[in-house]
């Protein structure tokens, strides 16, 4: 979609003037001055939904309040975002979600889940009997995803996640009314959908019932998070290694709109990091001794060890008897060196990379 | 290759071919997957957001206020008891003559005929019992008159929507006649499902001509070169009816496309932007608007719709004149027609001067039966009212300060044989079964509704509809569109005007 032109021009929320631009949604202008709306279907990669309610707001000359994520700003509107029907609302809808939503157990710990800490912010307690919604539940194998209707608030913003950002759609709403709930075609598992399992679902769900299912559940306060680069392929996803008491338990992606990889990942980058800390996984170099068994050795003798048997090669038949593959998770710069060190180093053109074909 | 989107909206029809109406297996959405190229999973989820879409071939009971109240839970129990698959519906649209049920194939299993139509006379505006005339001489004439002289009749006739939102229906017509777009279309909501109602349906079974024309006339002055009738999925005989008047009537459209496409079983999809969606192959879930459906409707271009009723309004107007439809209401312009069910003599559909009181609809239908309490002007969204308020005109603007609605006048009467509590109960259930689900304050408030209700009528206890108030308050804040808005109201004006329905009682237990 091309952004609409034209000049900035002013609306004014809370009192305050704030500039908006042409397009641009109350809740992304009134963000950029600092005022926060609360909102829980809202992901800046999605289209607008608007189904949450969370982040109604009073637009002058509307009776009814109206979404900021979806209504946009036009010039000289005013828009409240705090006030008493406001609180009223965000108050009794929040009761409405708690009434819809399984209460956490006395040891709970889990992912984030964002209705809980809206409600506790908005004094939003568990007034109303639980509604006990009559959901399918879906049994899944596979290994990375679970999902948890009683936590799920029917949002969507995984559905339209995995239509929209990854072009997959393996999941959908289903049902309807209080039936409502995140299903599959013919409710299979994940394993047999269009399902590529890169874990976005997971992302963008506020309230932890689209879950991992490798690390149980944990708590937030626990984990530190380390930026790294992936090292699957060569595009170079920034991802947070979630690290707890020096293991890697989990990782994630850095909010949108931080990394060129815009919070996404796929299914290796999410979910393949076994091999950390992982018994067999290689954390010196090995050299194999006269005696045909490796040992342990250090950089400097093991690459003095490899020059050596490929300059032998080149003594012997020449240096076109050397070929050189590199691998596709090499970046696009360790590419470059491996072809440089064929040519340069070694003199011959036989350089290739796996995933050139 | 056709694109997307027109693929997605053959998915319900290919659905019904690959299945036969049957059960709804992986292999079938494959198969729909393969056939239209829209994902598997959203082929499941707008199959799953319909009722008439999958499992075993059943008759369908209907749970309306009028089909309970005359039995319905006793003709459920009987299929039941013979065995055979059964299963209780939302409002069938037959409270005429109640109770109702649908068999496997759709069709009207009914104890009575149709109900009462106003007698013959010819002043009225669409005059259900008078002979259909195939001549389209309103559509002649409207061609000979032009868009902007029509236009002018409309806005002199003071024609209000008739689905039920009232709003002025050359007001629309102007609006997406001024559109800047050129590919625009027409669409006429014949999603009659408001509970209480099934005044749509008698028109389609009797003056089909009458509404095609209104859709023709609506074609060419909003410049669109389709039409598209969405008909209630329940309404088998009602299609047939206007196909059959469509094949007679010849070549008088012109170049105008008329084509149908059936509902699926999906009360919501009478709401308009639901009704679109539908037709695009989506599940029935209300847009936000704006943008509103003159501006981008159908494949989000610039779409008239119109109610049934509100298109039969206007070759009469076009060849009688805006003064004439108006002088014909009383408080509001035009004659209406009243759906008249519950516990009066001859229920039925009753064309009235828009403006009648409840005392004159029920005496041009033979009087009360019993003692009246109470009265729903407008289908379960209007809630009830006091039979004191019997004197209140039936309109827009009367109903709505008696914190009521005309909504699309489908008026049950209650005698005082009824619980209120009761009553309340089948419309929370109604509401809760029919919520889309998409937003919190619908799908979760009507749940709270129904089983606050419900838990009232088995333990006696008032205090299980403390939260009632606040709920109610939340959902007409908060929801997105009508149905979330209205769906408190049976309770919340039951609360109001009949409060000792609602006092301590002995629970159902005890």
């Amino acid at each position: 979609m091309s952004a609409p032109v034209g000049n900035p021009f002013t609306i004014t929320v809370n009192g305050a003037e704030v500039e908006a631009k042409p397009g641009e949604t109350v809740l992304e202008a009134a963000g950029r001055a600092g005022v926060e709306i609360p909102t829980l279907c809202h992901d800046d990669r999605l289209d607008p939904m608007g189904s949450c309610r969370m982040c109604l707001v009073e637009v002058t000359g509307q009776r009814r309040m109206q979404p900021a994520c979806a209504w946009k700003a036009t010039p000289g509107q005013t828009v409240v975002t705090e006030s008493e029907r406001i609180e009223r609302h965000r108050k009794l809808l929040l009761e409405l979600y708690l009434a819809d939503h399984a209460p956490p157990g006395p040891d709970a710990i889990g992912p984030r889940n964002q209705v809980l800490e809206l409600a506790q912010a908005c004094g939003a307690e568990r007034r109303l009997p639980s509604v006990a919604a009559p959901r399918e539940m879906r049994v899944d194998a596979n290994p990375y995803i679970e999902f948890d209707a009683d936590q799920c608030i029917l949002c969507a913003r995984c559905v339209r996640y995995c239509d929209e950002v990854e072009a997959v759609s393996a999941i959908t709403l289903g049902g309807r009314g209080s039936h409502t709930t995140i299903a599959t075609a013919g409710q299979v598992g994940l394993l047999d959908t269009t399902c590529e399992l890169c874990g976005g679902c997971i992302d963008t769900c506020p309230t932890g019932a689209m879950r991992e299912k490798k690390p149980g559940l944990l708590q937030e306060a626990q984990v530190t998070k380390t930026r790294s680069t992936c090292n699957f392929c060569g595009v170079g996803c920034q991802l947070d290694l979630n690290v707890v008491d020096d293991k890697v338990v989990r990782v994630t992606s850095p909010p949108p709109g931080e990394t060129l990889n815009d919070g996404n990942l796929c299914i290796k980058g999410r979910f393949a990091y076994d091999f950390i800390h992982h018994p067999e996984r290689l954390t010196t170099p090995l050299v194999r001794g006269s005696d045909g068994n490796l040992r342990e050795a250090s950089w400097e003798e093991a690459l003095q060890a490899a020059a050596k048997g490929l300059l032998g090669v080149k003594e012997r038949h020449g240096a076109d008897a050397l070929g050189f593959i590199s691998s596709s998770r090499c970046t696009g710069e360790e590419n470059y060196l491996v072809q440089k060190l064929a040519r340069a180093a070694f003199g011959t053109n036989n350089c290739h990379q796996c995933a050139a074909t | 290759m056709l694109p997307k989107g027109a693929q997605r909206e053959r998915i319900l029809p290919v659905l019904e071919d690959v299945t036969h109406h049957g059960r709804i297996t992986p292999a079938a959405l494959d198969e729909v997957r393969r056939a239209t190229g829209v994902p598997a999973a959203d082929v499941h989820g707008v199959a799953s957001f319909y009722t008439l879409l999958g499992g075993e071939p059943r008759t369908r009971v209907c749970q309306g206020l009028t089909c309970k109240l005359a039995g319905s839970d006793a003709l459920l129990a009987s299929f039941e008891a013979r065995g055979e698959p059964v299963q209780a519906v939302s409002c069938l649209g037959q409270c005429d003559r109640a109770p109702a049920a649908l068999d496997p194939e759709l069709e009207v299993v009914a104890e009575r005929p149709r109900g009462a139509v106003t007698p013959d006379d010819p002043e009225l505006a669409m005059n259900l019992a008078g002979a259909e005339t195939t001549d389209y001489l309103a559509l002649k004439r409207s061609r000979d008159l032009g868009a902007e002289d029509v236009l002018d009749a409309l806005d002199a006739s003071g024609l209000q929507g008739r689905g039920g939102a009232g709003f002025p229906a050359g007001r629309k017509w102007r609006a997406v006649r001024e559109q800047a777009v050129t590919e625009r279309y027409v669409v006429c909501n014949a999603d009659e499902a408001e509970p209480g109602t099934f005044k749509d349906r008698e028109v389609m079974l009797r003056r089909p001509h009458l509404l095609l024309e209104g859709i023709a006339i609506a074609a060419e002055v909003a410049g669109a070169a389709d039409a598209y009738i969405y008909i209630r999925g329940e309404f088998t005989a009602e299609r047939r009816s206007v196909e059959a008047a469509l094949a007679a009537a010849g070549d008088v459209f012109g170049d105008l496309r008329i084509h149908f496409v059936s509902g699926h079983g999906a009360y919501i999809c009478g709401e308009e932007t639901a009704l679109l969606e539908s037709m695009e192959g989506k599940r029935g879930m209300p847009r936000l608007k704006p943008p509103y459906p003159t501006e981008q409707g159908f494949r989000g271009k610039p779409t008239l719709m119109n109610n049934v009723e509100t298109l039969a309004c206007v070759p009469g107007i076009v060849l009688r004149g805006g003064a004439w439809f108006k002088a014909l209401g009383t408080t509001d312009a035009g004659t209406k027609l009243y759906c008249l069910s519950g516990h009066v003599v001859n229920p039925g559909v009753y064309e009235l001067p828009l403006g009648v009181t409840l005392e004159a609809l029920v005496a041009a239908a033979g009087g009360y039966v019993g003692t009246p309490i109470a009265f729903s002007p407008g289908g379960a969204s209007a809630g009830y009212l006091p039979i004191s308020k019997r004197d209140v005109p039936l309109d827009f603007k009367h109903l709505a300060e008696a914190g009521s609605m005309l909504g699309s006048a489908g008026v049950v009467v209650l005698n005082d044989t009824v619980d209120m509590a009761e009553a309340v109960q089948h419309q929370a259930v109604f509401f809760e079964d029919e919520s889309c689900g998409q937003c919190a304050p619908c799908r979760i408030g009507t749940r709270v509704l129904r089983r606050a209700l419900a838990t009232y009528l088995t333990s006696g206890d008032p205090s299980a509809l403390d939260p009632v108030r606040d709920v109610a308050w939340e959902m007409e804040e908060g929801s997105i569109c009508g149905l979330g808005i209205a769906a408190p109201l049976p309770l919340t004006t039951a609360l109001t005007h009949f409060p000792s329905a609602f006092a301590a009682r002995p629970g159902r237990d005890a």
